[in-house]
């Protein structure tokens, strides 16, 4: 009921403690295309869907290197996802230059996270319209954090932003708890499978979706085409040979797709 | 370059008379060889106790060997006021690292890259920093052992020394080092380097420490002497046979 007097600026709190602008930011993440993230103890996959914004035109860049140990994928304003992705290389680089060392991925998430909340206390600022998961391997393993437009950030098993991420999250739930012990394939298998559960009726090839992946003793890198049609395909095989088998006993998760938010 | 007989408006103008320089001209409190070798378990380095005034041994209680956070020592030699702002710096540094309290820590190559930095920029501004570091530590089963001079060079090595120590130590350390020293082979190593230092650098004293550091932590030893001899025939009669000599 208030909220249309409560939205103006981003300094306004409401009587029930919330400052819309910044849940707006939030929505502008959510209509973004998915992008989903999962982590083993070695590895780390991020995975986003290749929107084009017509037949004509080329899909948008959704999955960024920060650092040859830190990458990027970005839901919402790509714009904002950009000028982000160009801060957090300039803060990895800066550190290396003084200290010969990587960046921790927990640091480099704390200042990208104070530099979110700024935004949010600041009459002529808005808040970024942009949410990244940050994949990452430091010292103390591997590391995927989600970082909020709100200058939140959670550190997380499995997570998926963007729009019909609620589907991929449902996947991801049923199955992180053995993320932990994945091998880097069945992490790679798993990123396009939740990617496969949010495009619910569009197929899954390698032209609309980016993988990328990080671990120990693999720098940070976007898989190249080839190689993930590769593994749909035999993604795909498989399933066919289960269904040939007996199909009611499959219990495919894109049946019962969830609603959207 | 100003005329003589020009004085600035600004009497914080370092060219105006009144001021003089604001930057390091000359040491004036020196310490004498820092030596630093990797063994088995460690890093092992050592140096005497003494700041010497330029030909006077005035200050025979200072410590050039520091324990930097968990992982780092660092040992100086050269201005020692240089050397306790560079603890200063590394203070700082540390108690920030520490205050992320997130399991990351700051490691020796850290440290030494830090320092490179710092020494290397005060060099550019004409205002160095009158030190040589030598940086040893242990992080996660690594060894690592570097230096770092006034004028920003660096490198790493299996065995490192400052001063005198690179002209009389280093040729030792070449000809005996292993890498799989124990410690007490180590320390007979270091003590052989430290009496000839002693016997041949008027700034040394033979007061000295060996510091220690490995996975476990440091250890700083408490100062101890070096047995000396000094009983040969041509230092009991020094003119003997040497007619007009020196």
């Amino acid at each position: 009921m208030f909220r249309n007097q409560y939205d103006t600026d981003v300094t306004t709190w409401s009587p029930a403690g919330r400052l819309f602008q910044v849940e707006y930011a939030m929505e502008a993440v959510k209509q973004g295309s998915a992008a989903i993230g999962l982590r083993s103890a070695t590895h780390v996959a991020l995975a986003t869907v290749n929107k084009a914004a017509s037949e004509l035109s080329s899909h948008q860049k959704k999955v960024f290197k920060v650092d040859d140990h830190i990458g990027v994928a970005i839901a919402g304003l790509t714009a904002d996802g950009r000028v982000l992705s160009r801060f957090l290389r300039s803060e990895c680089i800066n550190y290396a230059f003084v200290y010969e060392s990587p960046l921790p991925v927990s640091r480099l998430v704390v200042h990208l996270a104070d530099k979110a909340q700024v935004c949010t206390q600041r009459s002529w600022k808005r808040p970024y319209g942009v949410g990244l998961l940050v994949a990452g391997l430091d010292e103390t393993g591997a590391h995927l954090y989600y970082n909020c437009t709100s200058g939140n950030y959670f550190e997380y098993q499995a997570f998926a932003i963007g729009s019909r991420s609620q589907a991929a999250k449902t996947y991801l739930e049923r199955r992180f708890e053995a993320f932990n012990s994945y091998s880097r394939e069945e992490l790679i298998k798993d990123a396009l499978c939740a990617i496969k559960e949010t495009l619910q009726s569009e197929k899954l090839t390698s032209a609309t979706c980016t993988v990328a992946v990080v671990g120990v003793g693999e720098p940070f890198h976007v898989i190249d085409q080839k190689t993930i049609q590769e593994v749909i395909d035999s993604m795909e095989i498989r399933e066919e040979a289960a269904a040939d088998q007996g199909a009611m006993q499959e219990d495919k998760s894109s049946e019962a797709a969830p609603v959207d938010i | 370059m100003e005329p003589v007989g020009l004085s600035s408006a600004s009497s914080k103008d370092s060219t105006s008379l009144d001021v003089g320089s604001e930057r390091t001209l000359y040491p004036y409190v020196t310490g004498t060889s820092v030596l630093g070798v990797k063994y088995k378990d460690g890093i092992a380095l050592a140096a005497d106790l003494g700041g010497s005034y330029g030909s006077t041994l005035r200050y025979k209680s200072v410590e050039r060997i520091k324990a930097i956070g968990k992982h780092t020592l660092l040992g100086a030699s050269g201005e020692i006021s240089d050397f306790q702002e560079i603890l200063h710096y590394l203070d700082e540094l540390i108690l920030y690292d520490n205050m992320w309290d997130d399991g990351n820590s700051l490691g020796p190559k850290e440290i030494h890259n830090y320092l490179n930095r710092v020494m290397y920029n005060r060099r550019n501004k004409f205002n160095p920093l009158w030190n040589s570091l030598v940086i040893g530590g242990v992080k996660n089963g690594q060894k690592y052992l570097g230096m770092v001079g006034m004028i920003g060079t660096h490198f790493e090595d299996n065995h490192v020394a400052t001063g005198f120590g690179n002209h009389l130590a280093r040729p030792i350390f070449r000809d005996e080092w292993r890498e799989d020293m124990t410690f007490e082979e180590a320390v007979r190593l270091l003590e052989k380097c430290l009496r000839v230092l002693l016997y041949r650098d008027r700034s040394a004293i033979n007061k000295f420490q060996i510091a220690k550091i490995t996975d476990e932590g440091v250890t700083i030893s408490q100062p101890y002497s070096l047995k000396t001899f000094w009983g040969f025939s041509a230092f009991k009669d020094p003119s003997k046979g040497a007619e007009g000599s020196w």
